[in-house]
């Protein structure tokens, strides 16, 4: 057939996706295997997880700093698990959670380590030719935690 | 003696003045200018400073917003995806990952932002064939497409 404007639909050819039922098959066996066998194993460097904590996602390693803008209920050295985990990564694999990720597959642990307040910020009004300021002072309390781990099971299926 | 109101010769004088003007000087010692030396001319210039920083930290907000979403823009380009598409998709295959986030996994973990760009294309094109369907014309419809037989 000629190709002209009319020989085909105007909306681009769709690529034939591999049939769901051997897909699911192929991705049972072989990638969670494999995955699971890595994980047990050991074969991961240093693991990176995507946290969704005080209503903010966090892009987190061990031995790093998180500092809120908020109060924590928990004493200072309290050791707190963060669940909420939405992707857990390393060199070779990334779990994405749909959104969430098991609690059983992935454990992060944070230690308080200070509560503090913000620097003193100004919030400061005026309107012009109406002899009208006001100043204030706010001051946040700020909490901060360390990451100190972050583990994965090989609980996969 | 008991007196009703104090004696004409007792005066009381503002004695901090120096300290009271070094408040707002501090904050105007780094401007141009003589208004970071002249009290007169740097209540002026801090006034003004202070509203602009309340101001800015509503609008700091949405400058980083749209900065991740340039730097999320650019990372989906070179995997062959365009913004929409990506966050479309992201989002209809629930993965609830915010802006600021995927934009730090596009700089600092390209491997896996590769991953989350392939799923989207992935989902895309499931959206796509899904909304074909059979690919027959319905019934009753002149469509304009030539058919050769």
């Amino acid at each position: 057939v000629a190709r002209t404007s009319l020989s085909s639909p105007p909306w681009p050819e769709v690529p034939k996706l591999p049939d769901p039922v051997e897909e699911a098959k192929y991705h049972a066996a072989e990638v969670v295997q494999k995955v699971n066998g890595m994980i047990s194993a050991g074969q991961y460097g240093r693991l990176f997880a995507v946290v969704h904590f005080a209503s903010k996602q966090w892009k987190i390693t061990s031995e790093d700093l998180i500092m809120m803008d908020n109060v924590l209920e928990a004493e200072c050295g309290d050791r707190i698990r963060l669940e909420k985990v939405l992707l857990v990564g390393a060199d070779d694999f990334t779990l994405i959670g749909r959104p969430l990720l098991g609690k059983d597959l992935v454990r992060v642990e944070a230690t308080v380590i200070e509560k503090t307040e913000s620097w003193p910020k100004i919030n400061m009004r005026f309107w012009k030719r109406h002899n009208y300021q006001r100043k204030t002072i706010i001051r946040n309390p700020q909490t901060v935690l360390r990451i100190n781990t972050i583990e994965i099971y090989p609980c996969l299926s | 003696m008991v007196l009703l109101s104090t004696a004409r010769w007792l005066r009381s004088r503002l004695t901090d003045r120096f300290w009271r003007k070094q408040e707002v000087l501090k904050y105007a010692r780094h401007f141009r200018g003589r208004k970071n030396r002249c009290y007169k001319l740097a209540v002026r210039s801090v006034r003004r400073a202070f509203v602009r920083s309340t101001k800015a930290r509503r609008e700091k907000k949405r400058f980083l917003r749209a900065l991740w979403i340039t730097r999320i823009e650019a990372a989906s380009l070179e995997h062959g995806l365009k913004y929409p598409a990506f966050i479309s998709n992201l989002v209809k295959s629930q993965v609830e990952l915010n802006r600021k986030v995927l934009a730090d996994l596009a700089i600092y973990e390209p491997k896996t932002f590769k991953s989350l760009a392939a799923l989207a294309q992935r989902r895309r094109q499931e959206g796509f064939l899904a909304a074909l369907g059979d690919g027959k014309e319905p019934e009753g419809i002149f469509s304009r497409i030539v058919h050769h037989y």
